[in-house]
């Protein structure tokens, strides 16, 4: 059994996202019941957030950003550059908050406290480009986590598992140059779905190239073809680029319940999806995995679903 | 809307002279394939594209790898022996749409654009027209796409457009379809947003049906036979 951290903050909820919003503080409170009610959470290490330093921020987007976000919260803005991203006056604060946990959350995993984590952190953050908000998110939360651990704990190779439904456009980009991250994501393709990026020939730029890669699902696949896409595109990817940390971008809206998009994953596709990536750690990182929370928005199966993928962080399943 | 806006100026040309491997290494650095071939005073006097070269040259010459202007020997072959002459052109003053319907129908992969006299203004190729329409599609911003089927009758896109409004979306662009049923149309609003749940409950409330994604299709044109 391993010793499994869970970040999770009251304070996550106090971001706020106006009426008619899908990103709710209750996906939040469903995550944290469905653990609970699996009887996990007792044998979990709590850990509550802090805000992080700006210099960590500041490792992905610009500091005019920064301080636009910042303004558009103190003027009480109810979104920040496109209708989707719906805030409140905390908002700023509350991002601050989830990217700080996280950085936390690798220093009790590189001190040896925990030996992976999940992450259950609002607002989400892999569509947040350097520069620009979008899709409910607005500090790339995985892509700063990645860069403190290699600037931090001189971890050099990081690979990303991204299963959320949508393509993390805002990853992808931060990191298409750099050899030393790899990005998989597997999403509903990106003609049906949202952002419209993540096609099977974005493979990274320059440098990076042969680091991203990109499995796009129709509309309508489910298990089978994740598996499929699971072992022709990102084992032998991990297998050649044998990633010391794996970090996972956790969206729960691949979901067949979860009317975001129309990939239908069941639950037990989803726990086999975990178990790959728990493997995987064991096999190239020492187990080092963190998992921190994009998407997923149906409340009536958020909860299983985090318990599941718990469940598979402590026990391997 | 007009040529002039989307075609490349700054051409590369060579002479009616030139040597048909050097034409062939300035295709390969500029990663091209039509050569406009012009005189001194920058007329237009015919073109020639990889496919005229590769005819005339051994296959040799396109091995991978190859790089042409070290070993090759000078070919006897001079551009105004392969180049097509009056080439099909169009002028700056011509609209994308005719470019698009003469594409189409000359099966080229790039018009020189020529001002009066047959003087070179520019070339449109067909990677300006899809530049052009990747534009108009929108879909290099953020959003969602989603397909609706309109009964074929006036007021239906208003109904359409005034439910996106009042869901405070933005449109990236609208595309509409023929559909293969009779007296229906298949109308594509990109909307700039992720959270496209809201206006999708909303279509199907208001009377519209909201078509599954793998049954999506864009136009039942025969495709012509070359292709």
């Amino acid at each position: 059994m391993k010793k499994t951290g869970f970040l999770y903050d009251d304070r996550f909820l106090l971001h706020l996202t106006g009426e008619f919003h899908p990103e709710v503080p209750e996906r939040l409170t469903a995550i944290y019941n469905g653990i609970d009610d699996a009887g996990l959470m007792s044998g979990l290490t709590r850990i509550e957030a802090e805000p992080a330093e700006m210099e960590w921020i500041q490792t992905v987007h610009t500091e005019y950003y920064i301080s636009s976000l910042r303004n558009a919260c103190l003027s009480a803005e109810k979104t920040f550059h496109c209708p989707d991203n719906q805030m409140c006056e905390s908002t700023f604060d509350i991002a601050c908050l989830a990217v700080g946990g996280l950085l936390k959350t690798a220093d009790l995993l590189m001190e040896g406290d925990i030996d992976n984590a999940f992450c259950a952190v609002r607002p989400p953050g892999h569509h947040a480009e350097p520069g620009q908000a979008m899709g409910f998110c607005y500090f790339a939360n995985v892509s700063i986590l990645a860069k403190y651990i290699q600037k931090k704990w001189g971890i050099k190779r990081i690979g990303i598992v991204d299963f959320d439904v949508h393509h993390g456009n805002g990853t992808q980009h931060i990191f298409q140059e750099d050899p030393t991250v790899f990005y998989y994501s597997i999403h509903e393709h990106p003609t049906f779905s949202f952002p419209g990026t993540g096609r099977e020939f974005e493979e990274g730029k320059g440098a990076g190239v042969g680091f991203t890669k990109n499995s796009p699902i129709l509309p309508g696949g489910g298990d089978e073809e994740y598996k499929k896409s699971f072992k022709k595109d990102l084992f032998p990817a991990f297998a050649s680029f044998r990633p010391q940390m794996i970090l996972v971008s956790a969206g729960f809206d691949a979901h067949a319940g979860d009317n975001m998009s129309g990939i239908k994953l069941s639950t037990p596709g989803y726990s086999w999806i975990m178990k790959r990536v728990y493997e995987m750690a064991d096999i190239y990182s020492d187990g080092r995995l963190i998992s921190i929370l994009e998407g997923g928005y149906s409340l009536k199966h958020l909860p299983e679903l985090a318990g599941n993928h718990v469940n598979i962080l402590m026990n391997g399943g | 809307m007009f040529v002039s806006q989307s075609m490349t100026k700054q051409v590369v040309t060579i002479g009616k002279d030139s040597d048909v491997y050097e034409a062939l290494n300035i295709m390969k650095e500029n990663r091209i394939r039509h050569l406009p071939v012009i005189d001194s005073d920058n007329l237009l006097i015919g073109i020639v594209t990889e496919r005229d070269i590769r005819s005339a040259l051994p296959r040799e010459a396109f091995k991978k790898g190859s790089k042409g202007e070290n070993a090759e020997p000078k070919s006897q072959l001079k551009a105004k022996d392969i180049m097509s002459i009056d080439p099909i052109t169009v002028s700056p003053q011509f609209t994308i749409h005719d470019a698009l319907l003469l594409i189409q129908r000359s099966r080229v992969g790039a018009l020189p654009v020529v001002g009066e006299n047959n003087r070179l203004k520019g070339i449109l190729s067909v990677r300006d027209l899809l530049r052009a329409f990747i534009n108009v599609l929108g879909i290099g911003d953020p959003g969602t796409l989603i397909c609706v089927i309109v009964k074929d009758e006036m007021g239906q896109m208003k109904k359409l457009v005034d439910a996106i409004s009042q869901e405070n979306i933005s449109m990236g662009s609208i595309m509409v379809a023929r559909y293969w049923e009779e007296g229906k149309r298949a109308v594509f609003p990109y909307l700039l947003t992720q959270n496209v749940m809201g206006i999708k409950k909303k279509m199907v409330e208001i009377g519209f049906e909201i078509l599954d994604p793998m049954e999506w299709y864009l136009d039942q044109l025969p495709q012509s036979r070359d292709e």
